[in-house]
């Protein structure tokens, strides 16, 4: 499979436009993501296990880290916590200034929407829908009326332009994750989160996904917040935090 | 969201892009609950507009007169021919006659030279009516029922007596334009004039003729059949005769149309509630597949709400699609039974799409599919998004909201409150709701309570019926979901099959022990004691019961016209038409005093009666009141004295209404006699019908076999009709049990590739599914048969007021074909997961 280099222009302004921006105002001296004395456990009875024991992390804007450490450590947890995915049972939330103590599931949706794009392991497009719908759909649901135009510059934007009208099905595993990422860029998030992006591919494949989700990074300057096994793809990141049985290493 | 309409709609549809692949089932489900109440209710509209469009002609007039034992009065008749043309008819029972001796009953209809006023008579071979009856060669003309011709061995031309005339049979009667409210006959058709009638000798005085005046008006319209219809009540209150119109040719008649087809939208419900389970499986297997897809709208940002709607605009077009499909077969349904049934059928129907039935089995189908479907699709709301980091989430769901209980029970309480409120019978509609919720609940239980026996059992050593026991009970079972449309289907089958072979057993199935052979009619009083001294030396083992006889018509209740009056549905009846009744100085046989007392045997006082206690407890008469009848066109009004209990089912003489014997001291009549003896073969039995219509050339002898095979053969015919509804019941359930089975497909092709790698063989593998469809089989039939069981011996002896008895053999039958479904379904779906290579599995795994 060939791989055309993408544009690295964002297909529109750096910025959010006014219609999904959040509403909350972002100091470039304060923390992008603030994670406070996050606390959780899943399973009940027997089957409870703690996951999370009393996370701090706060992430500047712009800046790129790697989450890393070995399975069932609370890489992908976090992640979730971080997205509003997964509630704690005790800490606090802050992303953008918003805290997401006091957001509904609903609230937190809405939220996410806008202000978090995610990029999965196993890219979770929906398989009835075209490239093109796909990367449309959080801007559909955020209101946009030139959602379909704002996906096919997204899709061109990662080097899918003649891709549109294709389903995930017929594309390869690595045209996948561009559409995924595509998706995920495309209401212009302040945050990116990627869970193992790489995991589920090849290694060619996986670095292209890499160089593009890197430079995608620069050019939207956008934080970039992703989960690997890999150390060579956490050594790319700014920091590196590593977990160990639900704890921030060192 | 201002767009969060269009938007959830046009995400829906997106998702159908991969076709309708996994709601075949649903759509099925739908469309034939849909199909069943659409079908019922275009039949049923069809009957009712063909009455209402052929009324006059079924009627024979517009408006018609009905006298009972006598013709009407010279004024009345005067009043009659000023209204109009008028035709007069005379219907009764008497015997045919060949020349070589032999009888058979008939049912006598007699004509003046005006019938029939409306319609055409269909004669084979075809000739204008007068020649029918014309004299010829000192013999009169009749055309009779092509019956009649073969079960006399008769011909046209040939020669037939009735009572003391000869007649020449001219033509075979292929139709009647008003056969059909004419009552049920017995006795094939004979058509003859009634100036031959009148020399047969069978006019006796208070013989059973019922006489009819019909009236053609010169202007047919509302007003002046509704005005010729008061006139005469007007100006002859005491006339006693039943007059209908073609406003209203047969309200009984339509009565028992919307009753009997009430009786099949219930089995077309029952089809939708069937129907129901199978939506509830394929959206909930439907949710199971999209988890991802639900969980990645959240993470992009859709709101619960989002996501629930598009979901619910899926079942919400799946099931317009369901009911479209239904609505359609069920418009073509009158036409396919007209083509193939219409000779079955007592009524003319005129096929034609009704689209109020329609409309209302399509919003059935709707509403139905939307009420179940709300059970699994509040769960959409519970799918974390958190489901796309697999690794780490459990499959626990949090415990269903309020919400979740809530909107499907108001849904379905809706559901049940518009199946009841559209009902022509509320309260047996209630019923239905009532009994399907509790055999809903019911069969949780049994669902419930297998699983809980399976876990408790004690673990076999055998480890392939250790697989089928733990199955029945492990996460995911297919246990619930089979128990539940199994057990629903097969209880429905189940009160079908046993309400059928009673009904059957009750008309042709052997006499009840005591009942009598014959019935004889007509009977002249004066010859009553000669004639029971006849039979006595014909059967001398015989018992011989002559009662007096004669028709009356309830014209008052506590001084409230008839017509006023508003009783339940099971004693409307005794208003509708004339009955027989009788007088007596001691209590009839068959009858058990249960309040009052009986009169003196030389009582001579104001008239008193005496009542069957379910009559008068539907008429509101209690002891002391008064009821006034009319009988041969005198209105007598008599006290009630005591009421009676009555064993209608011996078969013996009883009436309704038995008077003191003064009450009718005088008056005109006829006996009716009942020969009870051991005549075991036709040949007994045509020795006695010959030898009394030789003595007696008036009485007309009924065989008691005769007439309740003609009732049986009715009977017979409406079976058919509640089985072909009760097929799509069985359709529904095998669509659902199929479905729920394939569902559980997933799990088995796991499980059978991780024992095959494991080195279990087919036949073992085989074998552990069988025990386990078999085990929850049978938990299911044993329910299905007991509620079924139950269920039909409720309608049998409370609704059909009949003795119910418990058809085993029926019942296993059912259970052993429903288990033999059940592993059969099963089986072939497991053969399925057995062929594929455990390789390709476990990659995919």
């Amino acid at each position: 499979m060939s791989l055309s280099t993408p544009a690295m222009d964002p297909p529109y302004g750096k910025r959010m436009d006014t219609r999904t921006a959040p509403s909350q105002t972002v100091l470039s001296d304060q923390p992008v993501i603030s994670l406070s004395g996050i606390d959780l456990s899943l399973g009940r009875g027997a089957a409870k296990v703690h996951i999370l024991r009393g996370i701090d992390l706060h992430v500047d804007p712009g800046e790129t880290v790697g989450l890393i450490g070995p399975s069932g450590s609370g890489k992908s947890t976090l992640l979730m916590v971080m997205a509003g995915l997964e509630r704690p049972d005790a800490g606090e939330v802050v992303i953008q200034g918003t805290s997401f103590n006091g957001l509904d599931e609903d609230g937190l949706a809405r939220f996410r929407g806008r202000a978090i794009g995610i990029v999965f392991q196993s890219f979770h497009l929906i398989p009835t829908m075209t490239a093109l719908e796909n990367v449309a759909v959080p801007l559909e649901l955020a209101g946009n009326i030139d959602a379909t135009e704002r996906a096919a510059r997204e899709l061109q934007a990662v080097g899918l332009g003649e891709r549109l009208h294709h389903y995930p099905a017929q594309l390869s595993g690595g045209e996948q994750q561009r559409v995924a990422l595509a998706r995920a860029l495309a209401p212009a998030p302040a945050i990116l989160l990627a869970d193992e992006p790489t995991g589920n591919l090849d290694e060619a494949t996986g670095k292209q996904i890499v160089d593009l989700l890197f430079a995608m990074h620069e050019t939207r300057d956008t934080t970039l917040v992703l989960v690997t096994h890999d150390a060579a793809l956490a050594q790319r990141c700014g920091r590196t935090v590593r977990l160990r049985s639900g704890r921030i290493d060192g | 969201m201002d767009n969060a309409f269009p938007l959830a709609l046009r995400f829906a549809l997106r998702e159908w892009r991969g076709g309708l692949r996994g709601f075949y089932v649903f759509i099925a489900c739908v469309a034939l609950g849909v199909f069943a109440i659409a079908g019922v209710g275009s039949i049923s509209a069809s009957l009712s507009d063909s009455l209402s469009r052929q009324a006059r002609v079924l009627l024979g007039g517009d408006v018609t007169f009905a006298l009972f034992q006598r013709e009407a009065t010279a004024q009345e008749l005067s009043f009659l021919g000023n209204q109009g043309e008028l035709s007069r008819v005379a219907t009764l029972r008497g015997m045919a006659r060949t020349a070589h001796d032999d009888f058979t009953l008939i049912d006598i209809k007699a004509v003046d030279s005006h019938y029939p006023l409306l319609g055409e008579l269909t004669l084979d071979p075809p000739m204008p009516v007068p020649d029918i009856f014309a004299q010829r060669d000192g013999r009169y003309g009749a055309a009779v029922d092509p019956a009649l011709l073969a079960r006399l061995n008769l011909k046209v031309g040939d020669t037939v007596s009735i009572g003391q005339t000869s007649f020449q049979i001219r033509s075979s009667l292929t139709a009647e334009p008003d056969k059909l409210l004419g009552g049920i006959t017995i006795g094939p058709r004979v058509l003859i004039s009634i100036d031959a009638l009148n020399t047969t000798g069978l006019l006796q005085p208070g013989a059973l003729v019922r006489w009819t005046y019909r009236i053609k008006l010169a202007n047919p319209s509302e007003a002046a059949v509704t005005q010729s219809t008061e006139q005469a009540r007007r100006q002859f209150p005491q006339a006693g005769w039943e007059i209908r119109n073609s406003l209203n040719a047969s309200p009984q008649l339509e009565r028992n149309i919307s009753r009997f087809t009430q009786f099949l939208a219930l089995v077309g419900l029952t089809a939708l509630l069937i129907g129901g389970i199978g939506v509830i499986n394929a959206v909930r297997s439907h949710l199971e597949r999209k988890r991802g897809v639900i969980a990645t709208y959240k993470a992009l940002g859709a709101s619960a709400a989002m996501v629930f709607g598009i979901y619910l605009f899926q079942v919400l077009l799946l099931a317009l699609l369901g009911s479209l499909i239904g609505a359609a077969l069920g418009a073509a349904l009158p036409y396919g039974v007209l083509m193939l049934f219409g000779h079955l059928l007592p009524l003319p129907i005129d096929a034609s799409i009704h689209p109020g039935a329609l409309a209302l089995a399509f919003g059935y189908g709707v509403f139905a599919a939307l009420a179940f479907a709300l059970w699994p699709l509040g769960r959409v709301r519970d799918i974390p998004a958190a489901v796309l980091f697999r690794a780490e989430v459990s499959d626990e769901m949090p415990p269903p909201s309020l919400r979740q209980f809530v909107t499907p029970i108001l849904a379905m309480a809706l559901l049940a409150a518009a199946a009841v409120l559209l009902a022509y019978d509320r309260k047996i509609a209630l019923i239905f709701v009532g009994v399907s919720l509790v055999v809903f609940l019911l069969l949780r239980v049994v669902a419930l309570l297998t699983m809980a026996v399976a876990r408790r059992v004690p673990r076999p050593n055998n480890t392939m019926l250790r697989l089928a026991v733990t199955n029945i009970y492990r996460p995911g079972a297919l246990t619930p979901s089979v128990v539940l449309s199994l057990g629903l289907g097969l209880a429905a089958l189940v009160t079908v099959t046993q309400i059928d072979a009673n009904l059957r057993r009750q008309f042709s199935a052997a006499l009840p022990e005591r009942a009598p052979s014959f019935y004889f009619l007509d009977i002249p009083s004066a010859q009553s004691a000669s004639f029971s001294e006849f039979v006595t030396a014909l059967a001398p083992d015989a018992r011989v019961e002559v009662v007096p006889m004669l028709r009356g018509r309830i014209t008052a209740v506590k001084s409230t016209p008839a017509e006023q009056l508003k009783p339940p549905s099971d004693t409307e009846w005794v208003l509708q038409s004339d009955r027989g009744i009788s007088y007596a100085d001691k209590v009839p046989e068959g009858s058990k005093i249960v309040a009052g007392t009986w009169w003196a045997p030389d009582y001579n006082g104001k008239p008193l009666v005496s009542l069957e206690q379910k009559i008068a407890d539907g008429l509101g008469l209690h002891l002391g009141d008064e009821i006034t009848v009319n009988v041969l066109g005198r209105n007598i009004t008599a006290t009630v004295s005591n009421l009676r209990s009555v064993d209608w089912q011996n078969l013996g003489i009883n009436f309704v209404l038995v008077f003191s014997p003064n009450t009718f001291r005088g008056a005109p009549h006829t006996d009716l006699a009942t020969l009870t003896a051991d005549l075991s073969t036709p040949a007994d039995d045509a020795n006695v019908t010959k030898r009394v219509a030789h003595a007696f050339p008036s009485v007309t002898s009924v065989r008691v076999r005769d007439a309740l095979k003609s009732i049986g053969d009715i009977v017979t015919n409406l079976t058919l009709a509640i089985r072909g509804a009760t097929l799509v019941t069985l359709a529904a359930a095998l669509l659902v049990l199929g479905g729920a089975l394939a569902a559980g497909h997933r799990h088995r092709v796991y499980d059978a590739v991780i024992l095959k790698t494991l080195g279990a063989v087919r036949r073992q593998l085989i074998g552990a599914y069988a025990a386990e469809y078999a085990l929850i089989g049978l938990a299911t039939a044993v329910f299905g048969v007991a509620a079924g069981s139950i269920a039909a011996w409720q309608i049998v002896t409370r609704l059909m007021h009949l003795s119910f008895t418990w058809e085993a053999a029926n019942a296993a039958l059912v259970a052993a074909a429903a288990l033999a479904l059940t592993i059969g379904i099963g089986l072939a779906g497991t053969f399925m997961a057995l062929r594929l290579k455990p390789a390709t599995v476990l990659r995919n795994l």
